[in-house]
């Protein structure tokens, strides 16, 4: 599968050379790697981050995560008249959208995605490992009835092996939506994850907002930032 | 030096006094109130169009003896004057200087002399108006005539056109002399201002005549004979204590005609909104592009277009219009803040690793809110800053005119404070840059309080190209400007009357300049 690196500013590639180096997939897209970004990963990796800055600080990111993702859906051009008599040449949103989160962490992107699009429809999904066989298994899952119809936003936000995103996907092709039509959100990703997810799902676009250095041993994302849904809801 | 405040009584009887008060001084307990800011209707512009002010604040300086009627004097100017912009009444009061805890004993035990010129902290004094005339914001001391000491906390004055420096010794140091452009002394026979005084004193302050005469003979006499009446010598008008309503009209007329001449010479110079016409100032006839304006403007995306086609439509609903301002407020301060400057950070993350970052690199931060549309902006700002001071500016274009009026100013402690002014970073929020007369002078008066261009982030929804953003890039280079979208023009249009008390009392409707496609009133639309 061909592959390609998404050209990144000079200031850029001074703070994360490491990913230069990497092959990107065509399907994966990052936000634009600003010094203010990296401002808002630097607080909610620190550890010693409260959990009031680490909420509003990663809303914030999620917020922009979720622009971005919306901006790969299809428009079409509209005229509309505005309230000086002039007549303006835009575009209209097309295609209905469904957010899904990965429980639970996923949840923590909801309030982002409502914020931008105001009372989107949500379904869940819940999968965890199974210790016996250490492969992702789908617990519950609860979609909208025309979820087949619609565009979904898929959000779980840390991407280290990639092994529930794509168990979710999987579960929604089930349910008749087209790889092509989900958009897979998350606020960091390693790249072991990404490579998972994209030869599988080629398709599916990844929103990013970082790439990191790597999995551990305990496929942690390295350096990450803990775990996503316990430092939001229970630390 | 403490001690030539002293004046010591070697001769005589000791003083009884029975009010808490030291004599001389029972008045200055109302005087706080002779510090007055009076508005009328508003600012018009004190700059050009290069962005630099145009002159200073008329400074007039009143003197006299105690009881003279400086006050009065001032006030009925004021009141003559009538209708010019906001006039502030400065007291000598106010700069007392700070006492020491030995000053203080003897101030409560009423023999510490603040008839004297050294009771005044004449270099405060003196920095104070001076930036008052400049234009410049000053925070003036409060003195408390109850404890007899100078207070923390300071009084915020900005935006004064014309000062009246009052107090008994205000001709008396050369250096506030130089301030002045008109030096008043107000000439009272010393029987009169006596009589004045102790039927003021018996009557506002239960004091005794006793006590009262004494405190004058040993004070404010002295004080007058030998500092204050040598100073009517540095006058350029000496004014009767009493029946003076001919000698004020006088000085009025001359004040009126010295602002007069003043406004017709700088009317040339000031910045009136005047898009689309070729002023002398404009030499390039096709619109600048958003590069040569150096905007910084939001990544055209599909989204983008999907919102502004919504907010440009005139049917989209208000519900619609509120959520997709919101929406695009959001964005827009989100990249805004590339603007601020970043250092780097190493943080450790849970996992126990080190991971390399940046952290903002900025002391103060604030907003300041262009009402009422610039505060559309405002939700969004709140998302993405969350615990910031805000600030408010109100500016309405004058209905006659055209002009631009400052008619409030509220701004953050950081900005009102001149050293901290200097490292905090303003981002203004306003719905559009149209014909740049509001933006002009809000940059202005951040400039006038020692904010650094270069930190002023100017946020706005749309900017006209053919509208007033060159004459302002011209004359603020380093601001920077962010806006989502960049509209063609300004067309002239008709705005229908709305009945306002303080611009339009007639309800007329008035000529405005409107951006096309543009998105309408952005303010009634969010508001009403």
């Amino acid at each position: 599968m061909t592959s390609l690196t998404i050209p990144q500013s000079p200031a850029i590639q001074a703070t994360c050379a490491h990913i230069d180096d990497q092959k990107i997939p065509p399907s994966v897209f990052k936000l634009p790697q600003t010094a203010q970004l990296e401002a808002l990963y630097t607080i909610i990796r620190d550890k010693e981050t409260s959990r009031g800055d680490f909420l509003f600080y990663s809303d914030r990111i999620i917020r922009l995560l979720v622009e971005e993702g919306l901006n790969h859906l299809p428009v079409i051009s509209r005229v509309v008249e505005t309230p000086t008599g002039a007549t303006y040449h835009g575009v209209g949103f097309e295609g209905k959208i469904c957010g899904v989160s990965i429980l639970r962490a996923g949840e923590a992107m909801e309030a982002g995605l409502r914020e931008v699009c105001r009372s989107v429809r949500i379904g869940k999904i819940l999968i965890q490992r199974d210790e016996e066989t250490a492969q992702a298994k789908l617990f519950y899952s609860k979609f909208p009835s025309d979820i087949a119809k619609r565009y979904v936003l898929l959000l779980d936000p840390m991407l280290a092996t990639g092994g529930s995103a794509m168990k979710a996907v999987e579960v929604l092709m089930e349910h008749g939506v087209p790889a092509e039509r989900i958009i897979f959100i998350n606020l960091i990703a390693a790249p072991e994850g990404l490579s998972n997810f994209c030869s599988r799902y080629p398709t599916t676009k990844i929103i990013t907002g970082w790439i990191d250095e790597g999995l551990n041993e305990k496929s942690y994302i390295i350096p990450g930032l803990g775990d996503f849904g316990e430092r939001r809801y229970c630390l | 030096m403490s001690n030539q405040l002293l004046k010591h009584v070697l001769s005589g009887p000791p003083i009884i006094s029975t009010s808490p008060n030291p004599p001389g001084k029972d008045l200055k307990l109302f005087q706080p109130k002779k510090n007055t800011v009076l508005v009328s209707h508003g600012r018009p512009p004190w700059y050009g169009e290069n962005g630099n002010l145009i002159g200073d604040a008329f400074v007039i300086g009143v003197a006299g003896g105690s009881a003279s009627g400086k006050t009065y004097v001032a006030r009925e100017i004021v009141r003559s004057l009538g209708s010019i912009p906001t006039v502030i009444i400065l007291s000598q009061d106010s700069f007392y200087k700070y006492h020491s805890p030995e000053e203080l004993a003897l101030a409560h035990a009423n023999m510490l002399d603040f008839d004297h010129p050294d009771a005044i902290d004449v270099p405060m004094f003196v920095n104070c108006l001076a930036d008052l005339k400049a234009f410049k914001q000053s925070n003036i001391p409060v003195y408390s005539f109850a404890e007899h000491q100078r207070l923390a906390e300071t009084k915020y004055l900005y935006g004064a056109t014309v000062i009246i420096a009052e107090g008994i010794l205000a001709l008396h140091d050369p250096s506030l002399r130089a301030l002045y452009d008109l030096k008043i002394f107000v000439q009272c026979d010393s029987d009169l201002m006596l009589a004045r005084r102790i039927k003021r004193d018996i009557k506002e302050r239960g004091r005794s005549v006793e006590g009262i005469l004494d405190q004058y003979l040993r004070y404010v006499k002295p004080s007058y004979d030998n500092f204050v009446r040598p100073t009517a010598s540095h006058a350029d008008i000496i004014v009767p204590g009493y029946n003076n309503s001919v000698a004020i009209e006088l000085i009025c007329t001359h004040v009126r005609r010295q602002l007069q001449e003043r406004s017709n010479q700088f009317r040339e110079k000031i910045a009136i909104p005047r898009p689309g016409i070729k002023s002398k100032f404009e030499y390039t006839t096709p619109s600048p592009t958003p590069e040569e304006l150096d905007l910084t403007v939001l990544p055209n995306t599909s989204q983008l277009q999907g919102i502004f086609t919504i907010l440009r439509d005139k049917k989209c609903s208000r519900q619609d219009f509120v959520f997709f301002v919101d929406r695009l407020s959001t964005l827009l301060v989100e990249y805004a803040l590339q603007h601020l400057p970043y250092v780097p950070k190493t943080v450790v993350t849970p996992v126990g690793i080190e991971a390399p970052g940046k952290q903002l690199d900025a002391n103060y931060m604030c907003g300041v809110c262009i009402q009422r549309s610039g505060g559309t902006l405002e939700r969004g700002f709140r998302r993405v800053i969350r615990d910031v001071p805000m600030g408010s500016l109100l500016i309405q274009s004058d209905a006659a005119t055209g002009e631009p009026m400052c008619l409030q100013v509220k701004l953050p402690a950081y900005i009102r404070n001149r050293h901290t002014a200097e490292d905090t970073w303003v981002f203004i929020l306003d719905a559009q840059i149209g014909t740049g007369a509001a933006a002009f002078m809000s940059i202005r008066i951040l400039l006038d309080h020692g904010v650094r261009e270069e930190h002023i982030v100017y946020v706005a929804f749309l900017v006209a190209r053919g509208g007033g953003i060159s004459i302002f890039r011209r004359a603020f280079p380093r601001v920077k400007i962010v806006c989502a979208e960049v509209d063609d023009e300004m067309e002239e249009g008709w705005l229908e009357g709305v009945q306002d008390e303080v611009t339009n009392p007639g309800g007329l409707g008035r000529k405005v300049w409107i951006m096309q496609p543009g998105l309408g009133q952005i303010g009634d639309r969010y508001y009403l």
